[in-house]
Parts: structure tokens; C-alpha cells; sequence
């Protein structure tokens, strides 16, 4: 099976960009430097090509009530012009996949999902749109997609757009034109920092990259986008929520919403999970010897396996090892000292207050 | 790519390079194996006064997002390891052959000083695992 490329690819070539497989699509990974990278979004603005991600147009006059049934959170608190991230789950709780999706109008909504799951996010919304008057359009490979974020993107981006960013609140987005190209631009982001999230017709792909460049701002690859998000502690598919994880677990209570007379699926486990808690809970880590910790690393308390680490690495803003890991409930309380099993060996570690780090 | 080649080290095929003193050997990885590694953030040295045999694992390296392996060139003791390393990774990232050298050896069996490679044949093993 061969790999996908993004629009950007030759651009990520040009780069010197080390490509690697990930989704379907080869992929920068980084293009000089993972911290160097990383530091750039934290000080001042990153470029991500994130155009591997899916893209849905969801039409019609049963739209609100659809994403009402599948969707955990509560869309009454949505408005036009605005966007809400969420969870799609399954029956019993655990997550299909967690998305934003943008009130364009109510009878109109564009959604952005993870690339792994694309083809199963689509077969979900066929399955479950039965009666409903609902067309969902895949825009997946015919747009691009980019995030430009840091401290000083809002500064950055506004030399390009023609509408004042100041006036788009967070979660909120616009239509307007990067130096003549149509974008959709939202104020979202998965880094922690204060930024944006574009998209647009490939056919401009290579024009808006190269207005955003020549910002100054720094082309940032995954291996960036990962570590910031960790330090965020923003979820990961796959690693903090998944098919056997419900958002509870993960500690995003916010999101399952009692959407009261309202039946989606998921509704039942996850209400009685939110009353009577979870038995394990996601957690943050910190090492107390010297070692770096790895996802998927058991999680040890006096001698008893008590979790696993779902996401670990290395921190470039607080310069030590970082990590997320699911624990019983029981122990998992701020500064309980464990121990992690890295490649057999058992170091000392004790569980954090998350997130790690937010500038948003 | 145009890695570093230091003609007076000697090197193996898993990418650590040799600075012989008499039975004293100087141990650290290349420049090649810094980059294919990216950003180090940890080094795992081995102890003082730990006896390995030649292509044993003493340690490892550790960057964002991969962990290689520090093979031992040759048998012997360690007597030094480089703390500046240790508190600062990033040096073997900026200076693989100078300040971020890793460790000291003394040499055990002299005569298996033959099985380490010329800079051209590392060279040569380079080119292959770039193809």
C-alpha cells in the first residue's frame, strides 16, 4: 500500500524534513530539530501541516439533532460561527474518536477529525444517520490543512488576513482571505499556546505556506506537535482516550454532558460514570531518578501493578521527563510515589498535577 | 547528507568511535548516529568499575523519540564516564567526537583492536545505510 502526501510534501522535501510514515501519509516528523521546533512554538509562532487530518461537511435540516445523538457534548452551547470539541463514543462509553466540529450555520457544520480514524469516524456517521436529513461530504483530500501557532501568531497573522483576529475568541472561527486565498481560520489548536488552525483549497496550498514562512515563523513537525501537546496534556487517540477508554477515564468530565430529554449514545455508562467515578483515572508523571519515561511503561505501586503509562517523554520547556498514565482510582493522588518499569528496569517515580503547561 | 569523519578515530559498524592511548580507549558515537538519533535528552552511562565484553550493551542513548544502543567497541573496564554529558545530552548532539564523548575504557585484550574499522570503511557503512 503506498503512502499519502500532503500538498506540502515537496515543501517539507525542500526543508531537508526527515519524513516518516504515520496515518497513511508520510509525514514530517521534524525538519531540523523536535526542540528546536518545539521552543519556536513556545517563543514564537510554528507552522504544523496537519492536512493528513480528516474534513467532513455535515448539511441538511437534521444536522443539530444527528450530532445531538452522537455526539457526548452539548451542542445548545454552540452558536454560529463557533466550534466545540467532543467525543463520538460507543454504547459502552469508550471513545470512537475526539473531534471539533464548527456551527457554520445550523443547518450547516464543518468537521475536523483525527487521521487515524477517518474511515471509521465515516462509517460511523453512516451507520447511524438513518432517518435523519443529514449529507456528510468528505473534504479530507481536497483541502489542506495548517496550524500556526505560538505567542505571537495572532501578531504574525494579522498582516495576512483581511479580518481582525482580535474579534475571533477562542473556539471561534471566520471565512476571510489570506492575502487572496479563501481560508477558513479558527482559533483552536493542540499545542498549548495561543494559535490557529487554517484550512483551504489545495490549490493554494503552496501560497498560504509560503505567506505564513515568510513570517518568520518556524515549519514544525510531528515530533514537535507531540511534545507540546504533552506538555498541554492534551489527548492523544489512541494513547490517553481510545475504544477501551471512556473520556471519564481520561479526565475530560467537562465534556460528557447530562443533555437532559436528549438521548445520544453513550448517554447511560457515561452519566453513571461521571456519579459514581471511574476506578482508574488518568494521571500525570514525574521520574525522581534519572530516565526518560516511555509510553506503554507499567506503573508500580509497593511491588503492585497499578497502570500504565499512556503517553511519556521528554519536556523541552520544563527540561525533565514527563508522562500521562492510567491508574486505579485508589492510588492516584498528587505526590503518591511509584514506580515505572523503563526497559526492565524499575524507577523511582510519583504522580503530578496536570496539565504540565498551558499559554492559552 | 555531509557527516563528520575524523580520520584519526578508529570505528564499528554500530556507529561508536575509538580514540586509542596506549590501553586507554576514548568511546563515544559519531556524528552519522547523533543525527540519525535527532535531539538527545538522556544518556544512561555505565558504571565505574563495570567489566564488559566487546559488543555488549554498556548503555544507552536516548533522544526524543528513539533510544539507541552504546555497543562496546572493545572488552575491558570503565574507568571514566563524561558527567558533562550527563547534565548536558545535547552535547553529543553538537560535539560527537569532542566534548561529547561518553566514556573511558581500559582495554582488556589488546589484540581486538583489529576488529574496529578505518574511517573509510565506516565511511562505506554509512553509504549502505543511507541507500
Amino acid at each position: 500500500m503506498a503512502l499519502k502526501k500532503t500538498p506540502f510534501y515537496e515543501i517539507h522535501k525542500k526543508l531537508g524534513a526527515r519524513m516518516v510514515p504515520f496515518s497513511g501519509f508520510l509525514m514530517p516528523v521534524q525538519y531540523q530539530s523536535i526542540i528546536e521546533e518545539h521552543e519556536a512554538v513556545r517563543n514564537n509562532a510554528g507552522i504544523f501541516d496537519i492536512s493528513h487530518m480528516g474534513e467532513f461537511l455535515l448539511e441538511g435540516k437534521d444536522v443539530f439533532d444527528f450530532l445531538q445523538y452522537i455526539m457526548i457534548n452539548d451542542l445548545n452551547l454552540l452558536e454560529v460561527n463557533k466550534g466545540q470539541y467532543s467525543c463520538m463514543c460507543y454504547d459502552n462509553g469508550t471513545v470512537i474518536d475526539d473531534l471539533v466540529y464548527y456551527e457554520e450555520t445550523p443547518i450547516r457544520f464543518r468537521m475536523i477529525v483525527n487521521a487515524s480514524n477517518i474511515e471509521k469516524d465515516l462509517q460511523w456517521l453512516h451507520d447511524h444517520i438513518g432517518e435523519y436529513d443529514v449529507k456528510v461530504t468528505n473534504l479530507s483530500r481536497e483541502r489542506s490543512r495548517l496550524a500556526f501557532q505560538g505567542p505571537n501568531s495572532d501578531d504574525l497573522l494579522q498582516k495576512l488576513v483581511d479580518v481582525d483576529l482580535t474579534q475571533i475568541n477562542r473556539f471561534y472561527f471566520s471565512h476571510c482571505s489570506l492575502k487572496e486565498n479563501p481560508i477558513f481560520i479558527a482559533r483552536t489548536g493542540y499545542t498549548g499556546e495561543r494559535g490557529f488552525e487554517i484550512s483551504f483549497e489545495n490549490k493554494y496550498a503552496e501560497k498560504v505556506w509560503g505567506h505564513l514562512h515568510d513570517t518568520g515563523a518556524t515549519p514544525a513537525g510531528l515530533g514537535a506537535r507531540d511534545s507540546l501537546r504533552l506538555e498541554a496534556c492534551y489527548s492523544l487517540y489512541g494513547h490517553e482516550i481510545s475504544n477501551t477508554i471512556t473520556p471519564l477515564e481520561a479526565g475530560l468530565f467537562w465534556l460528557v454532558k447530562p443533555k437532559e430529554g436528549i438521548n445520544y449514545i453513550g448517554k447511560e455508562v457515561l452519566l453513571k460514570q461521571k456519579s459514581q467515578g471511574t476506578e482508574r483515572i488518568l494521571v500525570g508523571l514525574n521520574l525522581l531518578e534519572r530516565g526518560i519515561i516511555r509510553d506503554d511503561c507499567k506503573i508500580f505501586h509497593n511491588s503492585n501493578q497499578i497502570g500504565y503509562v499512556t503517553s511519556g517523554g521528554y519536556s523541552p520547556t520544563l527540561k525533565k521527563t514527563i508522562g500521562l498514565g492510567l491508574v486505579e482510582k485508589q492510588h492516584s493522588k498528587i505526590n503518591t510515589e511509584i514506580e515505572i518499569e523503563i526497559r526492565k528496569k524499575l524507577v523511582k517515580g510519583k504522580i503530578v498535577e496536570i496539565p504540565f503547561y498551558r499559554n492559552v | 547528507m555531509d557527516y563528520k569523519f575524523p580520520k584519526e578515530l578508529k570505528y564499528t559498524v554500530t556507529h561508536e568511535w575509538v580514540l586509542l592511548e596506549d590501553d586507554i580507549a576514548i568511546v563515544g558515537i559519531t556524528d552519522f548516529a547523533q543525527h540519525q538519533l535527532g535531539d538527545i535528552v538522556y544518556v544512561e552511562m555505565p558504571d565505574i568499575g563495570m567489566v564488559f565484553e566487546r559488543e555488549s550493551n554498556a548503555g544507552e542513548i536516548e533522544s526524543v523519540k528513539a533510544v539507541g544502543e552504546i555497543i562496546m567497541p572493545l572488552s575491558g573496564e570503565i574507568i571514566e564516564t563524561n558527567s558533562k554529558v550527563i547534565d548536558n545530552p545535547e552535547l553529543v548532539n553538537s560535539s560527537p567526537f569532542e566534548e561529547g564523548w561518553i566514556m573511558k575504557i581500559k582495554i582488556s585484550h589488546k589484540d581486538e583492536v583489529e576488529n574496529l574499522i578505518t574511517v573509510e570503511e565506516y565511511i562505506k557503512v554509512v553509504e549502505s545505510e543511507e541507500l
